[in-house]
């Protein structure tokens, strides 16, 4: 009994939290290029979240949207709900940045337009019969985004802990951006993986689309390292090196190799729920103090 | 053991295919995936607009009691007319409207005029605190949403800062011959601006310009101004809801009302909120959205339950419907002027003066 009972996901009911979007903004008129001083190979790997995420986060709310209908839970339909508010503001967030990365001469959108075609056409909606085709492809899609969720509170997760980063003396509104948006993520860490089991769960599925995921994730971020570092405009030759990406998770300046490598297995484990790694009291401790999310709260409550 | 014919032989391969693939990388960054012709990401909030251009502040004076008169410079600034506005991208991200109330003819600079809302949203405070002379801010517009009507003669009607979009307005009518008369209003003399050049304005024929100061002279006059205008003129007015709402009130007949509200973004009170009908033109059904309920709300309750919204205040932009037809009091902090011009979020924003709005759904 015990041994089947292992093989379902075992939620951790405590670090459930209700969700809401919070209405932040940040001013990067003072951020520098290499916004981790002196480390242009860590700063432009975290970079590529600033390319990936606002075409990324934007196809999560089009696919949710079209999830709701089908969610015949209370509770989930809420965090469903929050859930798209919060990824909303993550892509507009980093959206945000990219004009400032083209006013210092690093213009992203040649990498840009081509993660546009990859969200909006590829894994677009496509011209489908209704009925099973079409609801394949949702769920599909659906599995996709709770495997790449997967990553991002693992990432979320890191940067709340990435004291070296301040160490560094990396620059602050970067770094508000970073873990409001980390923060946000362990927060809403469950809810992607509570909707593919709630609509789906097959576990063939799961392996599946994590495949293609992480794959594409592996893809996107070294042709994101080598576009930004072969582009910028300081650096002479600039190069994007695996020597470089594990200095950085030595210097704790980005995930260790060895953190990344054992995140695998925790997804595909059968009794994988995302509540089981994270703190989502830190998370919320953080989103307390955070500048931006404390502008937000005070300009949506005291606003008129 | 291969020859060493077929190693030198791989070995080349493999250096052609090298060089080939990162010229293609170089050329196309996640080759071989296209690009996608019209690129969405990268244009910020400001939705990557073409009008989107970067001004310095290079003049900053107290135009009056609380209202700050900004001069914004910048090369290739389009031309405008009188009653237009522009989108002021605040260092924090936000975005307000402010009318131009400068020179048209002043090609170089945009002016515009900005009173500091204690209880407001805090762009005004925003705009008092952090731009200074030499500030850069990012600018788009400038669009024309309050347009100076043709007309044989001019009723102009301003409260407080809604001067700004009058101003221009007065100086076009006298430049072109066309008589106006002008009421402007305001808590003070001391708080009003641009008193001085309205002053002198009115020139020798004083009867044209009725200042009323609330503390000095109490409530102005409205019925009588109206009822002493030339019929059919064009009445334009610009300033707090319910001086325009007792303007449309006490309207005669024959003359036609322009109106802009000073605050367009600014949520009213829930006291003003009025009910209006909502029709779902492809489901086939109206609904009726009561005073103090959302679009959204209504909607959900009535007639579709599975409606996606988020935020419900007007920022995250899940709940953006197309409009089709109607009238609407854009509430929200997010879209764009050319969004607004077929979309809403049905989240805050509603019908304006409680007239019918037809949506896509």
């Amino acid at each position: 009994m015990s041994n089947k009972a292992s093989l379902r996901p075992q939620p951790v009911a405590s670090e459930h939290t209700p969700l809401k979007a919070r209405n932040v903004a940040f001013d990067w008129a003072d951020t520098p290029l290499h916004w981790i001083p002196g480390d242009p190979a860590s700063t432009h790997t975290i970079n590529v979240l600033h390319l990936l995420l606002p075409a990324g986060e934007r196809w999560f709310v089009h696919v949710y949207k079209q999830a709701l209908p089908y969610v015949r839970d209370a509770r989930l339909r809420a965090d469903v709900i929050g859930f798209i508010g919060q990824e909303a503001m993550h892509s507009q967030a980093h959206d945000e940045v990219l004009p400032h990365l083209k006013d210092q001469g690093l213009d992203p959108t040649p990498y840009t337009a081509q993660v546009d075609w990859l969200f909006e056409k590829l894994l677009g909606d496509r011209t489908l019969p209704p009925g099973r085709a079409r609801r394949w492809w949702l769920l599909e899609r659906i599995a996709l985004i709770a495997a790449i969720e997967h990553y991002t509170a693992f990432l979320g997760d890191w940067v709340l802990n990435a004291g070296a980063l301040d160490a560094r003396g990396a620059d602050p509104t970067m770094l508000d951006l970073l873990r409001w948006h980390g923060a946000e993520e362990v927060e809403h860490r469950s809810v992607a993986f509570d909707l593919f089991v709630h609509l789906d769960g097959g576990y063939r599925r799961r392996v599946r689309t994590w495949a293609t995921a992480f794959g594409a994730l592996v893809f996107l971020w070294q042709r994101g390292i080598r576009f930004f570092m072969e582009n910028d405009p300081t650096l002479a030759d600039g190069r994007a090196t695996f020597r470089e990406f594990l200095r950085g998770g030595r210097d704790g300046v980005l995930p260790t190799a060895g953190a990344m490598a054992r995140s695998i297995p925790q997804y595909l484990s059968r009794s994988y729920h995302p509540s089981q790694h994270g703190d989502t009291a830190q998370a919320v401790a953080y989103l307390a103090g955070s500048p931006a999310a404390t502008a937000a709260e005070a300009g949506t409550t005291g606003g008129a | 053991m291969p020859r060493i014919g077929t190693v030198v032989a791989v070995g080349a391969a493999a250096l052609v295919v090298r060089r080939a693939l990162r010229r293609r990388v170089q050329a196309s960054p996640l080759w071989p995936l296209p690009a996608l012709d019209e690129p969405i990401s990268g244009r910020g909030r400001a939705g990557g607009r073409a009008d989107a251009r970067r001004l310095t502040v290079v003049e900053r004076t107290t135009e009056a009691e609380g209202v700050l008169r900004l001069r914004l410079e910048g090369t290739d600034l389009p031309a405008w007319e009188p009653g237009a506005h522009v989108d002021l991208v605040l260092p924090s991200g936000a975005v307000r409207q402010y009318s131009l109330c400068g020179d048209p003819a002043a090609r170089g600079s945009y002016t515009l005029a900005v009173r500091l809302v204690e209880d407001g949203r805090g762009g005004s405070r925003e705009v008092h605190e952090r731009l200074h002379e030499g500030t850069e801010v990012e600018v788009r517009g400038p669009r024309n949403r309050f347009p100076l009507a043709d007309s044989h003669a001019h009723v102009f009607i301003a409260g407080g800062i809604g001067i700004t979009p009058i101003l221009p307005m007065v100086r076009q009518a006298e430049r072109e011959g066309v008589p106006w008369r002008l009421l402007y209003g305001g808590r003070s003399r001391a708080s009003m601006p641009f008193l001085a050049e309205i002053e002198k304005l009115a020139g020798a024929g004083a009867d044209r310009v009725t200042v009323v100061a609330e503390d000095e002279d109490g409530r102005p006059d409205l019925a009588a101004l109206l009822a002493g205008a030339p019929p059919h003129a064009a009445v334009h007015c610009c300033g707090p809801q319910p001086l325009m709402d007792a303007v449309a009130a006490l309207l005669p007949d024959g003359l036609t009302l322009h109106t802009e509200r000073f605050a367009p973004a600014a949520p009213a009170p829930a006291g003003e909120e009025r009910p209006f009908e909502v029709e779902l033109r492809r489901t086939g059904r109206t609904v009726t959205v009561p005073a103090g309920t959302s679009v959204l709300r209504a909607l959900r309750e009535q007639a579709l339950p599975d409606l996606p919204y988020s935020c419900e205040q007007g920022f995250c932009g899940t709940c953006q419907q197309r409009v089709l037809a109607g009238e609407v009091d854009h509430r929200d902090e997010l879209l764009t002027d050319a969004e607004r011009d077929d979309s809403l979020l049905i989240c805050v924003s509603r019908a304006r003066g409680g007239a019918r709005l037809v949506l896509d759904l």
